[in-house]
């Protein structure tokens, strides 16, 4: 019988014996006899590759299941995800973006078959691993390929997801998605649009807002007062002045938006392409979508952009025009804004839009929009 | 020589029925250190753990005074110790622990201790009594520093595959069969408790293999009687940063699995 005691994985008395030491060995496929040939390729290290986690309730649609914990409970939930256990979930609004994922991964893979830069998609869930089975089930039936996930039973994901290294995190759940950006950790509040129009399945489009999504919007206010050089000092005197808030704290020292190292690594994986002569159909496209007018501010939000070293496929300046429309028209697997206005605005018009609770006036979006917040909101 | 004393201050249970979960004494005890003035010991690596086990007793009679599905805790020691034995009496009622009798035995004889009191778990800091034990098909845990910062409110209980916990030899028929039944028996526990506030928390870890191996896993622990209220599936990840989040009191890996990846 193996058992241990809680870190040390070793067990069986004859192992001790031989090993001696008790360290876990990191490789353990290496001794063991080789699993049935699998055609899927492995999972990359989570060190190596770009994380992406989701919650079940963006991933798939829970709507059903979630009425009946906010009006039955627990129990009855738990009970009708059992009885349903074989019946495959519908697709949330987070699964065009997993699929549009993958299809990238199937590029990188055949470019560079070696790397592990890819993306990973992590199911990051507060559900009680009796919903495990049902879950497995659909990710089955969907043919998607997710093959880590944990399911905390009510516990916090923060530490999982700092865990796997998390590069971006998708939740309908308003609470978990600040506490990730409390803890450095981009996140963004995934609502489903009445009706989803119709995205690539080849080409992956990412859209950014601008301010306090890219870009940290007390820089902007600041800039308004002062003038751009002065950024950098009066962010410190922001800091002082705002001492108790972890928000300030964490944009003080860089100007930069919570979803900049996204946007970064998005980068990174283009540059790939273009290594192999794949600039002119790059299997991922971003756009910069904001309420700015291109004259002043529309300038300095690219010259930030490339005194960071990134780039953006499309920058379009609305001037205040509705955000909406324009979207439709690129149609975009995800969209980030930090104004429920925007994200309300973009979800009328079909667009899968995320909400980034970033910057001091932020507040938890109110109730209205397809968002179901509960204290105990299961995910 | 092997005989056995009960604890008078501690109701005894019904041990066809109870779960018998035997602890040496210098896993509960840190015997170089004393108490100021008392002359009792000091609680060891295997304390957390043992107030955890009290607590879901505290909670099962909460529910039906008549349970007696329990866990029954002995203590055990060894010959070199007989003379302080009288002290690890006296520092079981100082420390208040349900502790329902003490063992006491010679190094050569304890394996034959374990069999006579029915033993499901075995907890000791060992790895001599570990292996022993084991080979004599009695489910053991070597407890060490990582167990005194355990949780004493909630028992944690990881189940692992048990493919990345290979012997060199398969386990004995006996050795899983007692693995199968002690987890039954933990099933059975659960139970008796909801969703929330459980003083029992099962958790189920794959290491190595994808969905396709957790969903086995979870299908074949239900099927002797275990749900997990939380599972994780790391298809190849590094383990510690996941399993120092988790703390488990320990993990058992035999007797559910017979995947081979």
């Amino acid at each position: 019988m193996s058992l241990s005691s809680s870190q040390t994985l070793t067990i069986s008395g004859q192992d001790l014996v031989k090993n001696g030491s008790r360290a876990p060995r990191e490789d353990a496929r290496a001794g063991l006899k080789p699993s049935t040939p699998t055609k899927k390729p492995q999972p990359p290290k989570p060190e190596n590759a770009i994380t992406i986690a989701v919650s079940s309730r963006v991933l798939f649609n829970m709507e059903k299941e979630q009425q009946i914990f906010e009006q039955q409970g627990m129990e009855e939930y738990i009970k009708y995800q059992v009885a349903h256990e074989a019946e495959p979930f519908r697709p949330g609004p987070a699964f065009s973006f997993v699929k549009a994922l993958e299809a990238v991964n199937t590029q990188l893979r055949e470019l560079y078959p070696e790397s592990e830069e890819l993306f990973d998609v992590v199911l990051i869930t507060n559900n009680h691993a009796y919903v495990g089975l049902r879950l497995i089930n659909t990710i089955n039936h969907h043919q998607l390929f997710i093959e880590r996930f944990c399911m905390t039973g009510g516990n916090s994901p923060i530490g999982y997801l700092k865990a796997y290294h998390t590069n971006l995190y998708l939740s309908a759940d308003p609470v978990k998605v600040h506490e990730a950006l409390g803890e450095g950790i981009a996140a963004a509040t995934m609502f489903t649009p009445e009706k989803m129009t119709e995205v690539s399945e080849t080409q992956l489009r990412v859209a950014f807002d601008g301010d306090a999504v890219l870009f940290s919007d007390e820089s902007e206010q600041i800039f308004k007062a002062h003038g751009l050089d002065n950024v950098f000092l009066e962010l410190t005197c922001f800091l002082h002045e705002h001492k108790g808030d972890c928000m300030a704290s964490f944009s003080v020292f860089v100007p930069q938006g919570p979803l900049k190292g996204f946007l970064e690594v998005l980068g990174k994986l283009q540059k790939k392409f273009y290594a192999k002569g794949q600039r002119m159909d790059c299997p991922i496209r971003t756009y910069l979508v904001t309420a700015r007018s291109a004259a002043s501010s529309g300038a300095r939000a690219l010259k930030t952009l490339r005194s960071w070293g990134l780039e953006i496929d499309e920058a379009l300046f609305l001037a205040g025009a509705p955000k909406g429309p324009m979207l439709e028209k690129i149609r975009p697997h995800i969209f980030f804004d930090d104004q429920m206005f925007h994200v309300e605005g973009a979800a009328e018009m079909g667009t899968v839009a995320c909400h980034v609770p970033y910057g001091i006036a932020q507040r938890i979006p109110r109730k209205g929009v397809k968002d179901k917040e509960t204290s105990q909101t299961v995910k | 020589m092997v005989s056995t004393v009960q604890n008078s201050d501690v109701r005894q249970k019904d041990v066809d029925h109870a779960v018998v979960v035997a602890v040496t004494s210098r896993a509960l005890f840190e015997s170089d250190t004393e108490e100021d003035g008392d002359g009792a010991y000091a609680a060891g690596v295997a304390f957390p753990l043992l107030q955890a086990l009290q607590r879901v007793n505290e909670q099962l009679l909460q529910r039906n005074p008549a349970e007696s599905l329990l866990f029954d805790v002995v203590l055990m020691t060894t010959d070199s110790q007989q003379q302080q034995s009288s002290r690890f009496m006296s520092s079981t009622r100082h420390h208040g622990l349900e502790v329902t009798r003490f063992c006491f035995s010679s190094e050569e004889d304890f394996i034959e201790s374990l069999l006579k009191n029915n033993i499901q778990l075995f907890l000791t800091t060992d790895e001599n009594e570990v292996l022993q034990a084991t080979q004599k098909g009695v489910p053991s845990v070597l407890l060490d520093e990582h167990s005194a910062v355990c949780s004493s409110e909630q028992l944690r209980v990881l189940f692992c595959e048990n493919a990345i916990i290979r012997p060199s030899s398969d386990p004995t028929p006996a050795s899983r069969q007692a693995a199968q039944s002690f987890s039954s028996q933990l099933g059975k526990m659960r139970q008796k408790f909801g969703m929330f506030d459980s003083p029992l928390c099962f958790t189920l870890v794959t290491l190595r293999g994808g969905k396709d191996s957790c969903c086995g896993a979870l299908k074949a622990l239900r099927s002797i009687g275990v749900s997990v209220d939380e599972a994780y599936c790391l298809a190849g990840a590094p383990r510690s940063p996941i399993l120092s989040l988790l703390r488990p009191h320990f993990l058992l890996s035999d007797g559910f699995s017979n995947l081979d990846d």
